[in-house]
C-alpha cells in the first residue's frame, strides 16, 4: 500500500482532479484518496432507469452511499441541519465527486460580484479582483470544455473576454426562444445562453457531442457534459495513483505546525498513514471544514487552519425558489440540456445594498415527470389522457429564483455528536438564510417572477412564500479565504493561514457567492492553487 | 407426484392472470401493450388485490355490456369505488411505469411508460439520444398532433 508521495490530494471531485492534473504535468508524483467508490457511468445510468418514477427526480437517489463514505441521500442520516431553514445539500461521495450529477451550467462572476463591501457595504471582498482571475477562468473553461457564446451581448459578464470560448453555444430549443424573445420584447430582460461544461457540436477531450439526452442532471448518459471521473483515466495515464474507497479522517500535523500525513480507514475500517510534503484537502466544501475539525490536535485545538475560528462558518449557498405555471400557448420544453438559458442581468445592481441579487434560470427538464401526477389525477382516459400529457408536457414552465448570501459567520458547520459508520462524528450545519435574501424574495424576485409569469401568458402564477427556500447545493464558504488570517481560513492561493503545505480550495473558500453556480470559479481557483504549490514545491 | 404437479399449476394460474390482467388493460389503455410489462404489473397487482381475478372479470364484462373496445366507450359505467378506482390504477401502471407517485413505488418500467409518449415528437425521454448534436431546434408542433403508439 502506497505511504508516502510528494503531493496528496484529498478528494477526485473536479478541484481535486485539476490540481492533481497541474501537479502531474509539472512533473511532481500525486497520490489521490478518494472516499467512496469508483463506478462506471454505465452502472449510474442504469440505476436512474431503474428508479421509480417518484425518485427520478432526487439528484442523488442513483448514488446510493457506500457504508464507509455516508453522504446526504434519502433515508439515510448523515448530515444534520438546524436553524431556521433546511439545509439540504446533494454532494455525494464517489470517485469523480459531484459534477457527476452537475448541470454544468459554468457562469462566472462578475468584477461587481467580487466587491460586494467596497462598493454595497455588505459581505466581503475577495482578496483580489477579476482581474486576477480572469486567466484562471480561461484556464478552466479549456480544461472543462466549456461551450458559451460569441455574441457580445449573450456573454456573462457583459464585458470584453480576453479569451473566446472553446466550443460555440448550444443551440437554443424553439421553446426557450421564444421564452427570450417574450422577456425581451415584453420586459427588456435578456434571456442568454448558458456557458456550459457541455460538448456542443463537437467532440471535445475524448468525450463526445451533446445529443440532448436530457438528463444532464443526474447524470450525462454519453459523457458529453464534463464531470471530474472523465478525467481519472487520464489522470493514472499520466502517473496519478488513485485509492478510492478510502476514507480520510485525520490530518496530522508537524514541527512548525506544517502537515506530515493524512490518515484514512479502507471499507474494513483498518487505518492507514500516508505521508507526504503538500496536501490538498479538496473534499466538498462540507466534508472538507468537517475533517479541519475531526482533526484538531495539541497544536490546533481548535481544529486544523482554525486559528481564526473560521472554519466551518460563513456556509453560504444559493438559496433558491421554483415557480411552476401553465401558459397558453405550448413551450415545449426538454429538447437540449437540462439547463440552457437564464436572466442575469437581475443580479447586478445598486440595490445589493438592501437586498440579495437574483438570477432566473429556465429550466429545460423534459416535463413529463414533473406533470404525471396531476395529469393522472385529472381523471381523464384513452385519448382525452393522452391530450392532456401533451398539452402539460408542452405548456408547463418552470423557472427557478436563485439568490446570493452574504457570508454569516452564524451559519455554521460543526461536529455533531452523532457517529456514521466508522465513528466519525456527523457533519451538522446551523442553517439561517438570512434577512438579506428574505427582502429580496418579498420586494423583488417574487414581483419580477410575476411579470415574468404574465408576460408568457401564465394562468396559474403563484408567489413563493418568503419563508420557504431550497438549497441549490452549491456550497460555499466554510473555509473562507481572505487577506487577514484573522478573519480568515486561506488566502489567495488557498493555501491555510495556519499550515504552510496545505491547500484547501473549493468553493469552501469562496468570500461571496453572487447569484451564478460556483464550480467554474471553484476551479479557478483551483489553477490558482496549483500554480501555488507547483511553485513551492519547485522551490520557486 | 403433488409436489411436482403444484408448480405447473401455479405457472398456469399465474399465466390466467395475466392473460387477464392483459385483456383487461387492452380496454382500459387504446395502445400496443407491452405483455412483459403487463406481466409485471400483474404481479404487482396480484400481491396487492386480493380480488384481482373478480376485479378483472368485471371491467372485462363491463366493456362487453356496452360492446366497447375503447376505454371512452365503457369507462364511465364502471361503478365507482373499489372498481373505478382500480381501473385508474391499472391505467396509471401503464403510463407512469411504476406502482405509485411515491419514492419507494415498485417500478414496472422507464423506457416503455406510456407517460412518455404523447410528447415523444417533440421531447426526448430522459438519458435516451433525441437529434443529432446541436440538432434539438425543430419547430413548435402543436398540441392537437398527437403522436400515434
Amino acid at each position: 500500500m502506497t505511504s508516502s508521495s510528494q503531493v496528496i490530494v484529498v478528494g477526485t471531485g473536479v478541484v481535486g482532479s485539476v490540481i492533481a492534473e497541474h501537479c502531474l504535468d509539472a512533473g511532481l508524483e500525486v497520490l489521490m484518496i478518494e472516499a467512496g467508490p469508483r463506478v462506471s457511468r454505465a452502472q449510474i445510468v442504469e440505476n436512474y432507469r431503474n428508479l421509480p418514477l417518484g425518485a427520478k427526480p432526487d439528484a442523488t437517489a442513483s448514488y446510493p452511499p457506500a457504508d464507509w463514505a455516508p453522504h446526504p441521500f434519502h433515508g439515510l442520516e448523515h448530515l444534520e441541519s438546524t436553524g431556521p431553514n433546511k439545509y439540504d445539500p446533494t454532494y455525494i461521495r464517489y470517485a469523480g465527486g459531484s459534477t457527476w450529477h452537475w448541470a454544468g451550467t459554468s457562469w462566472r462572476l462578475t468584477p461587481e460580484d467580487m466587491q460586494l463591501r467596497s462598493r454595497y457595504g455588505v459581505g466581503r471582498d475577495w482578496a483580489f479582483d477579476y482581474e486576477t482571475l480572469d486567466p484562471y477562468y480561461n484556464m478552466t473553461e479549456r480544461k472543462l470544455g466549456i461551450c458559451g457564446p460569441a455574441d457580445p451581448l449573450d456573454q456573462w459578464p457583459r464585458r470584453d473576454r480576453s479569451m473566446p470560448y472553446p466550443m460555440p453555444h448550444l443551440p437554443l430549443s424553439q421553446g426557450e426562444r421564444k421564452f427570450t424573445e417574450v422577456m425581451q420584447t415584453k420586459l427588456g430582460l435578456r434571456n442568454v445562453p448558458v456557458a456550459q461544461a457541455r460538448n456542443s457540436g463537437m467532440p471535445y477531450d475524448d468525450r463526445p457531442a451533446c445529443c440532448a439526452n436530457n438528463n444532464c442532471v443526474p447524470v450525462c448518459p454519453v459523457g458529453a457534459k464534463y464531470d471530474a471521473a472523465t478525467s481519472l483515466n487520464r489522470l493514472e495515464a499520466k502517473g496519478a495513483t488513485i485509492l478510492d474507497n478510502s476514507v480520510v479522517y485525520r490530518v496530522e500535523t508537524g514541527e512548525g505546525n506544517r502537515i506530515v500525513a493524512v490518515h484514512y480507514y479502507d471499507r474494513d475500517k483498518t487505518s492507514h498513514r500516508v505521508t507526504g510534503e503538500h496536501f490538498v484537502i479538496a473534499c466538498n466544501g462540507v466534508e472538507t471544514p468537517r475533517l479541519m475539525l475531526m482533526s484538531a490536535d495539541d497544536r490546533n485545538p481548535n481544529g486544523i487552519a482554525n486559528s481564526s475560528d473560521q472554519v466551518g462558518r460563513n456556509m453560504m449557498d444559493h438559496p433558491q425558489q421554483g415557480y411552476t405555471f401553465t401558459t397558453t400557448e405550448p413551450y415545449w420544453l426538454g429538447a437540449g440540456p437540462v439547463v440552457n438559458s437564464g436572466i442575469m442581468e437581475t443580479s447586478q445592481g445598486d440595490f445589493r445594498r438592501d437586498h440579495a441579487a437574483v438570477y432566473f434560470r429556465l429550466n429545460n427538464f423534459a416535463r413529463n415527470r414533473d406533470i404525471a401526477k396531476r395529469a393522472m389525477a385529472s381523471g381523464k382516459v384513452g385519448r382525452a389522457l393522452d391530450e392532456e400529457i401533451r398539452r402539460l408536457t408542452a405548456t408547463s414552465l418552470n423557472v427557478v429564483a436563485a439568490f446570493e448570501m452574504l457570508p454569516d459567520p452564524n451559519n455554521r458547520l460543526t461536529l455533531s455528536a452523532q457517529k456514521d459508520w466508522l465513528g466519525l462524528p456527523r457533519p451538522s450545519v446551523y442553517w439561517d438564510v438570512g434577512d438579506y435574501v428574505r427582502r429580496s424574495s418579498v420586494e423583488y424576485s417574487n414581483p419580477l417572477a410575476q411579470r415574468i409569469a404574465e408576460a408568457v401568458g401564465a394562468t396559474d402564477f403563484k408567489p413563493a412564500s418568503p419563508e420557504k427556500f431550497s438549497t441549490s447545493k452549491h456550497i460555499m464558504g466554510g473555509t473562507i479565504m481572505g487577506n487577514d488570517a484573522a478573519t480568515s481560513v486561506v488566502d489567495r492561493h488557498s493555501r491555510t493561514h495556519d499550515h504552510a503545505n496545505l491547500y484547501l480550495p473549493g468553493g469552501g473558500a469562496m468570500a461571496s457567492t453572487a447569484c451564478g453556480n460556483s464550480t467554474i470559479t471553484m476551479t479557478a481557483m483551483a489553477f490558482m492553487a496549483a500554480e501555488a504549490l507547483v511553485s513551492e514545491a519547485k522551490g520557486a | 407426484m403433488l409436489a411436482s404437479a403444484m408448480p405447473s399449476f401455479t405457472f398456469a394460474a399465474t399465466q390466467d392472470i395475466e392473460s387477464r390482467f392483459m385483456g383487461a388493460s387492452q380496454l382500459l389503455v387504446n395502445h400496443d401493450l407491452s405483455p412483459a410489462v403487463g406481466a409485471r404489473i400483474a404481479a404487482f397487482a396480484q400481491a396487492s388485490y386480493p380480488n384481482l381475478g373478480d376485479m378483472l372479470d368485471r371491467i372485462t364484462e363491463t366493456a362487453a355490456t356496452r360492446g366497447a373496445s375503447r376505454v371512452e366507450d365503457f369507462f364511465d359505467a364502471i361503478p365507482e369505488g373499489e372498481l373505478r378506482d382500480f381501473a385508474f390504477w391499472v391505467i396509471s401502471a401503464w403510463y407512469t411505469g411504476s406502482s405509485s407517485g411515491d419514492r419507494d413505488a415498485t417500478l414496472f418500467t422507464y423506457e416503455e411508460a406510456l407517460l412518455y409518449q404523447p410528447t415523444i415528437d417533440m421531447v426526448p425521454i430522459p438519458t435516451f439520444g433525441f437529434s443529432a448534436p446541436n440538432a434539438w431546434g425543430n419547430d413548435l408542433y402543436p398540441l392537437t398532433d398527437l403522436p400515434r403508439f
